[in-house]
C-alpha cells in the first residue's frame, strides 16, 4: 500500500470543510426529502401545521399515478431522445467532423458554446420567439416558401423541448470528445489510412476503442443532467395536457403548484432512486469493461 | 433636566418611528397587471407614510395567480412576508388552516369603515367565527362579445341569449361568415388554472342547475346529469363543432393569449369576470385594453340551459381583500395603515380607478355616481341578484383541479365525456373520502 504524504488526522482535518459543506447542501437536504416524504405535509391547510407520519402511503399512492407514470415515460423518452442519441450523438459526430480541421472546429465550437452560456430564461424566449404559432420565425420562414404554420409546441411539444435540449447542451459533449480525439495518437489513423481502411473501419478499429471511457463519462453526466433538468418548464410549462411534463416538472407542480409537499417529496425520492439506478447501471459498465 | 429627558425621550421615539415599516404585498405591478392598483397605492401612501411617521412599502409582483400563492405562502411559511397581503378571498379557509392568516377582529375594531360591509361580503372573509379579509371588491360574471364582429356577421346587437342553444347558434354563424374568428372563449382546461373553474366550468355547471358542491348535505357532488350536461356543452363547443379553440386552451401562458387574441379582434364571444372589462380591456391598459372599448365591447348575462327548471342566468362572485400575514409584528401600525386606505376618498379613488362592484353600502351609489360607470352599474344591478360564491372549503383548490382536468379531458378529446366523468368521480371520492361525496340525479 502506497504511504501517503500526510498523517491520517492531518487528511481528516483538511477534509472537514468540504465534508461539512457536503453534509449541510447535500445529506441533510436528502434527509430532510425522505423525511417529508413520509408524511402527507401540505404548504395550506391543517397538514400544514399539523402533518401526519403515513410511512409509505406516499410511496404506493405513487405507483398507482397516472401522472406519475406519464412524467416517467415522457422523462425517459426525452432522456433518450435528447441526452442518448441528441447531445452525445450529436456532439460526437461534431467532434468528428470537425476532427484535425482547425478552422471549422474553432467555428463550430464557438456556436456550440454560445448556445451553451446564454442563460436558460434569456434561450427559453428565444426560442418560444422562434418557434410561436403565429409570429414564430421558424413559421414564417415557412409560409414564405408556401409550407404551412405549424403549432410546434401544440403538435409535436415533446419533439420541441428535445430538440431544444440537444441545441442547448451538445456543447459539452463535443469539447469532451473534441478532447478524447486529441489523445489518439496520429500515428494510429495514419497507418489505416496507409492500408486503406473506410472511415467506418476507422472508426469502429481506432477511433471508437479509444475514447471509450470518455463516451461512458459522458453518458454518465449527460444522462444524470438530462434526468433531472427543468429548463423545458420555461418553454412548455409542461403543457400541453401534461405532454411534456417531465418528472421534475410534475414534482415541481405537485409541491408548488398544488401544494403537496410530502407526496412531491416522496416523488422526488423515487427520481433520486433512479438517478441512482441509472449511475451504477453506467459505473457497472465501465467496471466490466476494465475486468 | 426635565428639558433634557424630554429632548432624549422624543429622539428615541423619532429613531424607533423611523424604523417602522409596513410591507403590503399584491399581485399588481406597474405598467402590466393590475397597474391601477400600483398607481392608487403611489397615490395614497406617501400621506399615510407622513401622518404616521412610518414607511409603507408596496412590493410588487404581477404574475400568474397560482405563482403569486405560492410565493406568499412560502414567504410566511419561512418566518417572513408582507404584513399586508392582498390575496383572493377563497384563499382564506386553507391559509387560515394552516395557521398563516391573523385574525383581523381586534384590527377592524379600530376601522370604522367596517360597519357599512355587506353581509354576504364579510361572510367571504371570515371562517370559523374570525375575520381574515376586508374585502377590497367583488365582482360579477358575463359573456363579453365584440359589437363590431357581431355587426359584421349580421348578428343584431344588443345581444342577449336566453340558452345555450341561442350562444351556439351565434357561434355558429360567426364560424360560418368570419372565417379566422374564433366564436367562442369558455376556459377549459389545468393551464388556465382557477380562471377555468371559476369562469368557465361553474358557468355552465350553475346553467345546468348544478353544483361542485351540495349545500344541504354538505358533500361534494360526484355524479349528476347536471354535471354531464355542462361536459357536453363544452364536447359540442371544442370537439363536435370546433366553436372554440382547444389547443389554444391548454398552450402554455393560454390564458394571456386568449387576452392577446381578444384585443385582436380574433374571439368574438368571451366568458369572463368584471376584472376583464375594467382591467384587461381597460382603454389605459397599454398591452390589451381597447381605446373605444364601451362602444366596441358588449356583455350579455350567462344564460342557463335553456330548459324550463333551470335558472334564468347565472354569474358567480369571487373577490379579492386585505389580509395581515400571522408573522406581522406590529398589528397596531397595521390597522393604522387599513384605516386610512378605507377611508371614504380613497376608496372611491380606488373604484373610479379600477371599477369594481364595492362590498361597502356607504359606497355603493357614490362610486357609481362618481366614476359614471355605467358598465359596473348595470351588471351589479342585472348579475348581484343571481350570483353565487364558490364552495371555498380547504379542499377546494384540490377539486377545482379535479374540474379543470375535467374539462381539459373533453376538450382536448383524450376521454369521452362518460370516461372522465367516471375518472373525476374516483378522484374526488379519493380526495374527500367515500363519506363525503354524494350522486344526483
Amino acid at each position: 500500500m502506497k504511504r501517503s504524504l500526510m498523517g491520517r488526522k492531518v487528511i481528516i482535518f483538511l477534509l472537514i470543510p468540504a465534508l461539512s459543506l457536503i453534509f449541510v447542501f447535500l445529506i441533510l437536504p436528502g434527509v430532510w426529502v425522505l423525511k417529508i416524504g413520509m408524511t402527507n405535509e401540505t404548504l395550506t391547510g391543517a397538514k400544514a401545521r399539523n402533518p401526519d407520519f403515513v410511512g409509505f402511503e406516499n410511496y404506493a399512492k405513487v405507483l398507482s399515478d397516472r401522472f406519475f407514470y406519464n412524467a416517467l415515460r415522457i422523462t425517459l423518452l426525452f432522456v433518450l431522445g435528447s441526452a442518448i442519441i441528441g447531445q452525445a450523438g450529436l456532439g460526437l459526430s461534431l467532434a468528428l467532423l470537425t476532427y484535425r480541421k482547425r478552422r471549422l472546429k474553432s467555428f463550430v465550437q464557438s456556436v456550440v458554446i454560445l448556445a451553451w452560456i446564454i442563460p436558460e430564461v434569456v434561450v427559453a424566449y428565444l426560442w418560444i420567439a422562434f418557434l410561436d404559432k403565429d409570429y414564430g420565425t421558424l413559421n414564417v420562414l415557412l409560409s414564405a416558401i408556401g409550407l404551412n404554420k405549424i403549432n410546434w409546441f401544440y403538435e409535436y411539444p415533446l419533439l420541441t423541448i428535445i430538440v431544444f435540449n440537444v441545441w442547448r447542451g451538445t456543447a459539452y459533449s463535443m469539447l469532451l470528445f473534441s478532447a478524447a480525439l486529441e489523445t489518439i495518437p496520429p500515428s494510429y489513423l495514419e497507418t489505416a489510412e496507409v492500408i486503406g481502411a473506410s472511415s467506418w473501419r476507422k472508426f469502429k478499429d481506432v477511433v471508437f476503442p479509444n475514447i471509450k471511457s470518455y463516451i461512458l463519462t459522458d453518458l454518465i453526466l449527460i444522462t444524470l443532467w438530462t434526468f433531472n433538468v427543468f429548463t423545458p418548464y420555461l418553454l412548455t410549462g409542461g403543457g400541453p395536457s401534461f405532454r411534456t411534463e417531465l418528472l421534475s416538472i410534475y414534482i415541481y407542480r405537485t409541491a408548488f403548484r398544488y401544494f403537496k409537499l410530502g407526496y412531491g417529496a416522496s416523488i422526488a425520492t423515487i427520481a433520486l432512486l433512479i438517478n441512482f439506478a441509472l449511475a451504477m447501471f453506467y459505473l457497472s459498465l465501465s467496471r466490466r469493461r476494465r475486468a | 433636566m426635565r428639558k433634557w429627558l424630554v429632548a432624549v425621550l422624543v429622539s428615541i421615539m423619532v429613531i424607533i418611528a423611523v424604523g417602522q415599516k409596513v410591507t403590503i404585498i399584491a399581485n399588481a405591478i406597474k405598467g402590466g397587471k393590475n397597474t391601477q392598483v400600483v398607481d392608487w397605492f403611489e397615490k395614497y401612501i406617501p400621506d399615510i407614510e407622513k401622518e404616521l411617521g412610518i414607511t409603507v412599502e408596496l412590493i410588487q409582483t404581477g404574475i400568474k395567480d397560482e405563482d403569486f400563492k405560492a410565493r406568499i405562502v412560502l414567504d410566511i411559511k419561512g418566518g417572513g412576508g408582507a404584513d399586508i397581503l392582498w390575496i383572493d378571498g377563497f384563499w382564506v379557509p386553507e391559509f387560515v388552516e394552516a395557521g398563516y392568516l391573523r385574525p383581523i377582529d381586534d384590527i377592524l375594531a379600530e376601522i370604522p369603515a367596517w360597519k357599512y360591509y355587506y353581509e354576504p361580503m364579510k361572510a367571504m372573509g371570515s371562517y370559523k367565527g374570525k375575520t381574515y379579509l376586508i374585502p377590497a371588491g367583488t365582482d360579477v360574471r358575463m359573456i363579453y362579445y365584440n359589437k363590431e364582429l357581431f355587426r359584421k356577421a349580421g348578428i343584431p346587437v344588443p345581444w342577449q341569449p336566453k340558452s345555450w342553444e341561442d350562444i351556439i347558434k351565434t357561434a355558429r354563424i360567426i364560424k360560418e361568415k368570419l372565417p379566422g374568428v374564433i366564436p367562442i372563449q369558455l376556459n377549459a382546461g389545468t393551464e388556465m388554472g382557477e380562471a377555468t373553474t371559476m369562469q368557465g366550468f361553474f358557468m355552465v355547471l350553475l346553467g345546468a342547475g348544478g353544483n361542485l358542491y351540495d349545500w344541504e348535505t354538505g358533500k361534494w357532488i360526484v355524479k349528476s346529469s347536471a354535471l354531464k350536461d355542462a361536459l357536453n356543452f363544452y364536447k359540442q363547443i371544442y370537439v363536435d363543432e370546433k366553436l372554440g379553440d382547444a389547443a389554444l386552451q391548454v398552450s402554455p401562458g393560454a390564458r394571456e393569449k386568449t387576452f392577446e387574441l381578444f384585443r385582436q379582434e380574433k374571439i368574438a364571444m368571451y366568458v369572463e369576470g368584471t376584472w376583464f372589462y375594467t382591467s384587461v380591456l381597460n382603454p389605459n391598459n397599454p398591452s390589451w385594453g381597447f381605446p373605444d372599448r364601451d362602444e366596441r365591447i358588449g356583455w350579455a348575462a350567462m344564460p342557463g340551459r335553456g330548459k324550463p327548471q333551470d335558472p334564468e342566468f347565472v354569474s358567480i362572485s369571487g373577490g379579492t381583500g386585505f389580509a395581515v400575514n400571522v408573522n406581522c409584528k406590529n398589528p397596531k401600525l397595521v390597522a393604522e395603515v387599513l384605516k386610512r386606505l378605507l377611508y371614504v376618498e380613497p376608496q372611491l379613488s380606488y373604484f373610479q380607478m379600477k371599477p369594481f362592484v364595492s362590498p361597502r353600502s356607504d359606497l355603493a351609489d357614490s362610486c357609481w355616481t362618481v366614476n359614471k360607470d355605467k358598465f359596473i352599474a348595470e351588471t351589479s344591478r342585472t348579475l348581484v341578484k343571481y350570483t353565487t360564491f364558490r364552495p371555498a372549503f380547504p379542499v377546494y383548490p384540490e377539486i377545482s383541479f379535479q374540474a379543470q382536468l375535467l374539462t381539459e379531458r373533453v376538450v382536448t378529446g383524450q376521454m369521452s365525456v362518460e370516461k372522465a366523468l367516471e375518472e373525476f368521480a374516483k378522484e374526488v371520492t379519493k380526495i374527500v373520502g367515500k363519506e363525503n361525496v354524494i350522486e344526483k340525479p
